[in-house]
């Protein structure tokens, strides 16, 4: 019997992944749990296992390809001699996803050439794109373009206006952007400060398979709305999230989304079933509110590319940033994020951050849901989560070693598991 | 009926059906007897022009209507013009494009203005033969694509094609049609074969055709252009790229429909022409796109031409010089990113 190895989905953006390597050679004797694959998908490099143990008897994709997920990448037979037509196993286990389809998900901005997409006044836009945008009653400095050097097409205003049709409203003039997944019990995911949910992407395939999963966007985060005139303070941000549930949830939130989730649980507690916060603070100190000023800067003045670099350091170990490969992967993916967090929506997020700082600090104590708190060993931007979970009455604390504030990029498993458990016990 | 013939024969069989149909046509030219008709030398039939398009013309309709002339552009251009000003519809051969220069003025200043001058009283049906293009190693004064210069003067129409069977649709057109025609014919093609109806049948001038479907990106060409340009498609198919291939056919009239068409299509556009890229059949498709189009353009229009200079000689350099199927496909990669 044969068992196929294809390209996983790792999140709701997934759409491709390459193959880095194959450590084993075909031929070789595989445990099951073994490491037989490594891809590298929009955010990191992923070891994949053996989905059973055998012998590796078929690579359809080499190493270096980049390919749809659920293509087909290899077959393990349970012996090196039973009869196998690695033809006929193709036709009936490849199953390649379609190219962006007009509902799915945005893709990250292509960045031809590993070169930088910036979103300033001068972003190329074509002119069909700019005739269809009118149309439309689109922006379109505010669409990520694909095209060569970044410019914008007629199919990346399509494609926005698509998901654009999708969102949901949650405030006059205000619809978010909310991907959704699995089924279930929700559980909402509120991204940190300057990212989007694709920042999730690890752990939404592990939460999807028992509950039904939103990501949510915040107000100007990708495709979600950015009015001019709107607030973007916590409070705000809290309110558009109580208004997307119609059922109580489990609330997941990351470093500022983790603040956002501490105003929902005690503006609107009936609404939670849980709390899980990662990286939090109540307080942000002079190193967060310095890089998070950096940050704005930046964005305005330089590349997403230049973003990214900037952002590396603070965001991830000595350890990760050891490997040179990961490193520049991971910068890559941070650039192609940089783009759905526009300079507007970080300068303002970040006077939503310091005006909120400091205001909940005494009010931890009147929380009195199930409460989880995840927080890193190396964790430059907000060093007193423990002192967080502290104040929460009956908070768990979990801290992952050797990991920096992007914990859930850098260490998914671990995180995953935690919520997991965490709402498991629920 | 199909057979499979080259363009050559498809010529040739469009001459007979025009002169079977139609005793005011005539054909004359260079050697298009071609020495012929002697019968006291025991010659009864000869080449038929320096390619053989009009053999076995001359046995067939005789030595009146299939007329040798003197080696003088001027002089039988000059001839046709008035043959045709008087009612008959010549075929005048001219060998190569690249004579055009010393019979131009029947051509430019006679043929192409007297209906216009005469308030449409008088017309001038004459079709011009002539050869087109590189690829047969006739080096830089047997081997220009000249056809931008015809269809850019007012009163002449121009067509190329691309494939036997339009050279035969074409030709009847161009014969029948009461303004003159240059109809030019790429040498390249000339010994290519492919379907081709029996019977008379005519394709309209004016009229561009879609000769492949895709969706990406738009490729435009004619005459061998064309055939560059499927390839382009074929290369490009392979990596998941569709491209709609549009040939022209005639390049005066322009069909601007058929183009702003695919462009609104693909929103992308490659220009395939074997002419250097100044002042050309390219340049004119480009701009026609950014003036009627510009809000179906989805990246910049692309031109895939020769390079500004004579068509060389050695034959490494002629391929060299003339469009390739992987420039096409360089070029549409660039507008797709």
């Amino acid at each position: 019997m044969a068992t196929a190895l294809a390209m996983p989905k790792l999140g709701m953006t997934m759409r491709e992944g390459r193959v880095v390597s194959w450590p084993q050679p075909v031929g070789a004797r595989v445990e099951k749990g073994a490491v037989v694959l490594v891809i590298e998908s929009e955010k990191a490099e992923v070891e994949i296992e053996a989905p059973a143990a055998g012998v590796l008897r078929h690579v359809y994709v080499p190493e270096g390809e980049t390919v749809p997920s659920g293509t087909l990448l290899a077959a393990i037979t349970e012996t090196a001699d039973e009869p196998f037509d690695a033809e006929a196993f193709r036709r009936v286990h490849d199953r390649p996803e379609a190219p962006a389809a007009a509902a799915g998900p945005v893709p990250p901005a292509a960045v031809p050439g590993g070169g930088t997409v910036r979103r300033t006044a001068e972003t190329p836009v074509t002119p069909a794109a700019r005739a269809l945008a009118r149309r439309l009653g689109v922006e379109p400095a505010r669409v990520p373009g694909t095209g060569p050097g970044g410019r914008v097409t007629r199919e990346d205003v399509e494609a926005w206006a698509a998901r654009r049709r999708a969102l949901v409203p949650v405030a006059e003039g205000v619809a978010l952007e909310v991907p959704t997944e699995g089924a279930g019990d929700p559980v909402v995911l509120l991204p940190g400060f300057g990212t989007d949910v694709s920042m999730f992407a690890r752990q939404i395939p592990v939460l999807a398979e028992r509950w039904h999963v939103l990501g949510v966007n915040p107000r100007g985060v990708g495709l979600s709305d950015a009015p001019e005139e709107a607030r973007y303070d916590v409070a705000t941000m809290a309110a558009d999230v109580a208004a997307l549930l119609d059922e109580p949830a489990h609330v997941v939130g990351a470093s500022l989304g983790a603040a956002v989730a501490i105003e929902l649980a005690l503006v609107h507690p009936e609404r939670l079933r849980s709390l899980t916060l990662i990286t939090p603070f109540v307080e942000a100190d002079a190193r967060l509110l310095a890089v998070v000023d950096a940050w704005c800067r930046v964005a305005s003045e330089a590349s997403a590319e230049a973003v990214a670099r900037l952002l590396l350091p603070w965001m991830f170990s000595r350890a990760y940033l050891a490997d040179e490969g990961r490193r520049e992967r991971t910068a890559r993916g941070l650039a192609a994020t940089a783009p759905r967090v526009p300079a507007p929506t970080l300068a303002r997020a970040a006077a939503g951050m310091r005006a909120w700082s400091g205001s909940r600090r005494t009010d931890l104590a009147r929380l009195a849901l199930p409460t989880l708190v995840i927080v890193a060993g190396d964790d430059l931007l907000t060093p007193d989560g423990e002192a967080v979970a502290g104040a929460i009455p009956g908070a768990r604390c979990r801290a992952v070693p050797r990991a920096a504030h992007a914990v859930a990029l850098e260490a998914p498993e671990a995180v995953g598991e935690a919520i997991r458990t965490h709402l498991e016990a629920r | 009926m199909e057979r499979d013939i080259p363009m050559l024969f498809a010529i040739n069989e469009a001459l007979h059906l025009a002169m079977e149909a139609d005793p005011d046509v005539i054909v004359l030219g260079e050697d298009v007897a071609g020495g012929g008709g002697r019968k006291d030398q025991g010659i009864e039939e000869a080449w038929g022009g320096i390619m053989g398009a009009t053999r076995g013309l001359l046995k067939r309709f005789g030595p009146e209507r299939v007329r040798d002339t003197p080696i003088s552009e001027m002089g039988f251009m000059g001839a046709a013009v008035g043959a045709a000003l008087t009612g008959l519809r010549p075929v005048a051969e001219l060998m190569f494009i690249d004579f055009i220069g010393v019979c131009l003025d029947p051509l430019l200043n006679q043929a192409a203005k007297l209906r216009y001058m005469f308030g449409g009283k008088a017309r001038v049906p004459l079709t011009v033969r002539t050869s087109t293009g590189a690829g047969l190693r006739s080096a830089a004064q047997h081997s220009q694509s000249l056809y931008w210069m015809t269809a850019g003067i007012p009163g002449l129409k121009t067509v190329i094609p691309s494939n036997p069977a339009d050279a035969k649709g074409l030709l009847l057109a161009a014969i029948r049609d009461d303004d003159p025609v240059v109809f030019c014919e790429p040498k390249a093609l000339m010994f290519v074969s492919g379907p081709v109806a029996e019977g008379d049948y005519t394709v309209p001038l004016g009229k561009a055709a879609l000769v492949r479907e895709g969706t990406d990106v738009s490729l435009v060409g004619f005459g061998r252009t064309v055939q560059t340009a499927l390839r382009a498609a074929e290369l490009l198919a392979r990596d998941g790229v569709s491209a709609d291939v549009l040939d022209l056919r005639s390049l005066q009239p322009l069909d601007e429909e058929a183009i702003l068409a695919t462009l609104g299509k693909t929103g992308r556009v490659v220009v395939v022409d074997e002419a250097p890229p100044r002042c050309g059949i390219a340049s004119d498709v480009a701009a026609l796109c950014v003036d009627k189009g510009f809000d179906l353009l989805n990246a910049p229009v692309r031109k895939v031409t020769a390079p500004h200079a004579p068509v060389p000689f050695s034959p490494v350099l002629e391929d060299a010089y003339v469009p390739t199927p992987e420039a096409v496909v360089a070029a549409a990669r660039a507008l797709l990113g």
